[in-house]
C-alpha cells in the first residue's frame, strides 16, 4: 500500500502540474480537495483520467470520485479494491 | 464626443517593454522571420496554484492586466474586455494533439477548458471578483479595436473605469505551419519595412493592456478620441477619404496630426494601400512605423496603441520607428492607421490630455 | 439618442430543420432533432447522442453555391441562416443604410483543422486551413456572402456567445453608429469540442432532460442562427414589418469559477435583474422564459435558484428547448431568440421534453407540452464557461 501511495504522489504531481509541490508534503491521510493539497472540480476530472490512464479503471459518475478521492489513501484502497495496483 | 483617458497601461511584447522605463531605446531583432515576446516572472502576478494550469496567453493578460491596474490605482473596473485573434492557441494545440495521438482517449479537460476564447477575460474576472460586463472579441486585425468601441460606447452608458486588452501568443508548432505555408520572410531593421517589395511578415506574439477612464484624473497619460474599423477597403482612396470624414468628425485635419502610425508589416500584398497612401499622410503628418519592432499578429494595434500613448506621454518619437525625415516639435495628435491581412483596416486617434 | 430595435428576420439551420419553417413544424410537432451521430467522425459515435444538422458538408454547398475549398462547415450553415434572415426580413444591403454582421463562434475552423493538422507538417495540400481556423473566418464570409456590409466583428463567450452578438448589436443602433445588424451565432460539430465536454463528464448519454431530478449532462449539436435587427428609423424608412422587439439585455458575470456556475446563480440572478429593469417590465409582466437549461446537474439547478431569486414564488411558465436542438454552444441564444420570436409570433410555448421529476430542493416545474397561450414577452438566458452570463427579453411588436 505504500508503495502505491508513493507512487500515486509523483503520478498526481505530474497530471496536476503541480510544480511547487514536493511528495512528502502530500500527507497519505490529508484531504486532497478544499483544504490539504486545494485541488478543485477540474483537479477532481483530472484524477479520473489519471486512474483511466495509469491503472485501466473508468469511472462513469464523476459523483463518485467525491468519495474515492479523500485522501491518497483512500485513492490507493481504491486502486487496490478494484484489483488493479 | 465621449472620450477614453488612458489610466495605465501594460505591455508584454518581443521589445522590454514590461519594464516601465523602456522607451525604444534598445531594440531586440526578429529571430530570422519571426518574434517571441519577452514575458516577466508571472510569480509575481499569479499565485501558482493558479499559475499551474495558464496557459502562456492567459498569463500574458494576467500579468499585462495587473500592471496597468496598478499603474491606474484603479480599485475595481466596472467592465472587462478582451481582444484575441486566435485566443488561447496554445491550450487549444494541446488538446487537439492529445485527441489525435491518442485517438480521442485519456484526455483531461484542463487543456480545454483553458482554450476558450474568452478564458483570459474570465480569469481577470475571477482574481479581480469583477461581476460586470465581461466580453471577448475575436475579429482578426479588428479584435483589439472592438474592445475600444465597446468601451466607448459603455462610457456613455455610465460605466467610469474598463479594462481593456489585446491578447495573442503562438506556439513552436505554428511557427513552423505559418513558415511552411510561406506567410513568412526574414526583414532585418536596416530594410525599410514600409518599402517592402516581396510577401512574408515576421510573425509575433504580445498583449498590451489598458485601464480606460471615462473622466480625466491626475493619472491619465492620454485621451483615446476615437476609432473607426474598415472591413475591405477597395482602394487607398477608400482609405483616405474615409479618414479625412474621420478626422474630421473629431474637428481635425491631417495637417494637425502630429504622428501618423502607420500598421506596415513587411508584405507587400499587405501593405500596397498603405504605401500608396504614405505620401499624402507624409505631406501632412509625419508617418511612422511599429510591426518592425513588435511584428504582425492579430493584435498588433494594442501594441501601437501603447506606443502612441508612450510617445504622448514622452513628446518624443522613437528614431526607429521614424518614416518621415522631419521630426515633431509639438505632440497632441497621433493617429494609428493599422491593417492586418490588408482586410482589416482601423483608424485610431490619441491625444495629449 | 436611444431608438428602439426591432427583430425584422429570422434565419436557422440546426438539428430540427434547415431553415426556420421547418424547425417549426418539429417544435409544434414536439419532434427532437437529437439522435444517432452520422457526420461526425469519432470514436464514440455508438455511444453518445447529438443534434447534428441532418445534412453533409456536400449537401450544404449545393445550398450555398459556393464550392470554395476554403469554406468549411462553420461557413456554410452561417452563410445559410444569414442569408435566410435577410432574405425574410426583406433588407437590400445595397440601398446606402448601414449594415454590421455581428457573428459569434467557439469551434470556428477547428473541424477542419482537426482533420489535417497532423499532415500540414508534411504536405502543402491542406494549409489554407491556417487562414480559415479563427473565429472571424466565418463572420467574414457571412459578409461576403451578404455583400456590401459596413461593420463586421466577431464575439467569442463560449456558451453565451450569441447573446452578446445580439446585445452589441442594439447597442451599436442605439448609438447611432449602424441602421442594422445580422446578428447571431454558429458552432458546427468538432471532435475538439465533443471530446472537451467528455472530458468534463458532463455529456449525457442518453436524451437529455433539462430540469429533472434525474438528469444527467448535455447533448451537444450544431447550428447556426442569425436575426436580423434594426433600429426604428432604418425599419420605417423602408416600411418593413418587425416581427418582434429587443426591450432588455444585460451581460454580467458569475466570477465564481472557470467552468462551474455558483450554486446560488449569482452571475445569472445579476443578468436577469439588469435584463429586466433596462425593460422596465415587472416580473409579473414577463410571459414566459426559454431557459438555458442545459440538462447538466450543475447549470440547471444554479439557473432555477437564479430563477427563484429574481421571480420567487411566481415563476413565469418555462421550458428548456435544448432538448430539441442539442446545446449548441455559441449559436445557442441566437437558435433560443428565433425560436422566443416564432413563440411571441404563434402564441406558442414549446414543450421542455423528457422531463418527468422536478428537481428535488426546487419543486420547479417547465411545460411539457406545447401550450397555445397569447404571449407578449419573452426572457431567454444564456450562460457559459467563463463566468458569462447573458439575459434577453422580447416583446411582441
Amino acid at each position: 500500500m505504500d508503495a502505491l501511495i508513493e507512487k500515486l504522489k509523483g503520478q498526481i504531481i505530474e497530471q496536476l502540474n503541480l510544480a511547487e509541490v514536493k511528495p512528502e508534503e502530500i500527507k497519505p491521510d490529508s484531504p486532497l480537495f478544499g483544504e490539504g493539497l486545494g485541488l478543485d472540480s477540474i483537479d477532481a476530472l483530472e484524477l479520473i483520467v489519471l486512474l483511466e490512464k495509469h491503472y485501466g479503471i473508468k469511472i462513469q459518475d464523476p459523483k463518485d470520485g467525491k468519495t474515492i478521492f479523500q485522501s491518497l489513501r483512500t485513492m490507493a484502497e481504491y486502486i487496490k479494491s478494484q484489483g488493479k495496483s | 464626443m465621449t472620450k477614453a483617458y488612458i489610466n495605465g497601461t501594460g505591455c508584454i511584447s518581443p521589445q522590454n517593454s514590461i519594464d516601465s522605463e523602456w522607451f525604444f531605446d534598445t531594440i531586440n531583432p526578429a529571430k530570422g522571420d519571426y518574434f517571441d515576446a519577452i514575458e516577466p516572472s508571472y510569480k509575481e502576478f499569479i499565485a501558482p496554484n493558479l499559475l499551474r494550469r495558464m496557459g502562456r496567453a492567459i498569463k500574458m493578460g494576467v500579468a499585462a492586466g495587473n500592471i496597468a491596474i496598478q499603474q491606474a490605482d484603479a480599485k475595481k473596473v466596472d467592465a472587462i474586455i478582451t481582444g484575441t485573434g486566435l485566443g488561447c492557441f496554445e491550450d487549444s494545440e494541446r488538446f487537439l494533439l492529445a485527441l489525435l495521438n491518442n485517438e480521442e482517449q485519456f484526455l483531461t479537460p484542463t487543456s480545454f477548458i483553458q482554450s476558450t476564447h474568452n478564458t483570459v477575460g474570465s480569469q481577470i474576472a475571477l482574481l479581480m471578483k469583477c461581476h460586470d460586463y465581461n466580453f471577448t472579441y475575436v475579429h482578426r486585425g479588428f479584435s483589439f479595436e472592438s474592445t475600444i468601441q465597446d468601451a466607448l460606447m459603455l462610457f456613455e452608458e455610465g460605466k467610469e473605469t474598463i479594462l481593456v486588452g489585446g491578447i495573442e501568443e503562438h506556439t513552436p508548432n505554428f511557427v513552423i505551419l505559418n513558415r511552411r505555408a510561406h506567410k513568412f520572410q526574414e526583414v532585418t531593421l536596416n530594410t525599410p519595412i514600409w518599402k517592402s517589395t516581396t510577401p512574408g511578415v515576421q510573425m509575433s506574439e504580445g498583449t498590451a493592456c489598458f485601464i480606460l477612464n471615462k473622466t480625466k484624473t491626475d493619472k491619465s497619460l492620454a485621451s483615446v478620441d476615437g476609432i473607426q474599423t474598415l472591413y475591405k477597403p477597395k482602394t487607398s482612396a477608400d482609405i483616405l477619404n474615409k479618414l479625412h470624414s474621420f478626422l474630421k468628425l473629431h474637428s481635425l485635419t491631417l495637417a494637425d496630426i502630429d504622428v501618423t502610425l502607420m500598421g506596415f508589416s513587411g508584405d507587400v500584398n499587405f501593405d500596397s494601400k498603405l504605401q500608396e497612401l504614405l505620401p499624402s499622410i507624409e505631406k501632412e503628418s509625419i508617418a511612422a512605423c511599429y510591426k518592425n519592432v513588435c511584428g504582425e499578429y492579430h493584435t498588433a494595434s494594442a501594441f501601437a496603441m501603447w506606443t502612441a500613448t508612450k510617445i504622448i506621454e514622452k513628446q518624443k518619437l522613437p528614431q526607429v520607428l521614424a518614416i518621415s525625415d522631419k521630426t515633431p516639435s509639438q505632440i497632441k495628435h497621433v493617429l494609428i492607421i493599422n491593417q492586418y491581412l490588408g482586410i482589416n483596416y482601423s483608424f485610431t486617434l490619441l491625444s495629449q490630455c | 439618442m436611444s431608438q428602439r430595435v426591432y427583430i425584422t428576420g429570422l434565419g436557422m439551420i440546426s438539428a430540427i430543420g434547415n431553415n426556420v419553417s421547418e424547425s417549426f413544424l418539429s417544435l409544434s410537432q414536439s419532434k427532437t432533432g437529437i439522435g444517432k451521430i452520422n457526420h461526425l467522425t469519432t470514436r464514440y459515435k455508438d455511444e453518445f447522442l447529438a443534434g447534428e444538422i441532418k445534412l453533409s458538408n456536400a449537401d450544404l454547398v449545393d445550398l450555398v453555391k459556393d464550392n470554395n475549398p476554403a469554406l468549411n462547415r462553420n461557413s456554410y450553415i452561417a452563410m445559410l441562416a444569414a442569408k435566410e434572415a435577410v432574405i425574410n426580413s426583406g433588407i437590400d444591403t445595397n440601398d446606402g443604410l448601414r449594415t454590421g454582421v455581428i457573428s459569434s463562434t467557439t469551434v470556428a475552423g477547428m473541424g477542419k483543422t482537426e482533420l489535417y493538422y497532423k499532415e500540414l507538417f508534411e504536405k502543402d495540400d491542406h494549409l489554407d486551413v491556417l487562414d480559415t481556423h479563427d473565429c472571424g473566418d466565418s463572420t467574414e464570409r457571412i459578409a461576403d456572402y451578404l455583400g456590401n456590409v459596413d461593420y463586421v466583428t466577431t464575439i467569442s463567450t463560449a456558451c453565451s456567445s450569441a447573446a452578446n452578438a445580439i446585445m452589441l448589436g442594439c447597442r451599436m443602433i442605439k448609438h447611432g453608429q449602424l441602421d442594422r445588424v445580422v446578428v447571431g451565432g454558429v458552432d458546427a460539430l468538432s471532435k475538439f469540442t465533443f471530446n472537451g465536454f467528455n472530458t468534463l463528464m458532463i455529456l449525457d448519454r442518453e436524451w437529455c432532460k433539462p430540469f429533472d431530478e434525474n438528469r444527467k449532462g448535455l447533448n451537444l449539436g450544431e447550428a447556426a442562427a442569425f436575426l436580423v435587427i434594426e433600429g426604428e428609423n432604418a425599419l420605417n424608412l423602408r416600411k418593413g414589418k418587425a416581427l418582434a422587439e429587443v426591450v432588455g439585455y444585460a451581460n454580467a458575470n458569475d466570477a465564481y469559477h472557470q467552468t462551474a456556475s455558483s450554486p446560488e446563480g449569482y452571475g445569472a440572478t445579476l443578468a436577469i435583474t439588469q435584463a429586466l429593469a433596462m425593460s422596465g417590465l415587472a416580473q409579473s409582466q414577463i410571459d414566459y422564459i426559454n431557459m438555458h437549461g442545459t440538462g447538466t446537474p450543475n447549470n440547471d439547478l444554479s439557473e432555477s435558484m437564479a430563477t427563484k431569486a429574481v421571480f420567487g414564488n411566481q415563476v413565469p411558465k418555462f421550458s428548456s428547448t435544448k432538448a430539441f436542438t442539442g446545446h449548441t454552444l455559441a449559436a445557442a441564444a441566437s437558435i433560443e431568440a428565433v425560436i422566443s420570436v416564432l413563440s411571441l409570433q404563434n402564441s406558442m410555448i414549446f414543450p421542455n421534453l423528457n422531463f418527468t421529476t422536478p428537481i428535488a430542493e426546487m419543486n420547479l416545474i417547465p411545460e411539457t407540452q406545447l401550450v397555445n397561450t397569447p404571449l407578449n414577452t419573452i426572457l431567454s438566458n444564456s450562460f457559459g464557461f467563463g463566468g458569462n452570463c447573458s439575459s434577453l427579453i422580447f416583446k411582441k411588436a
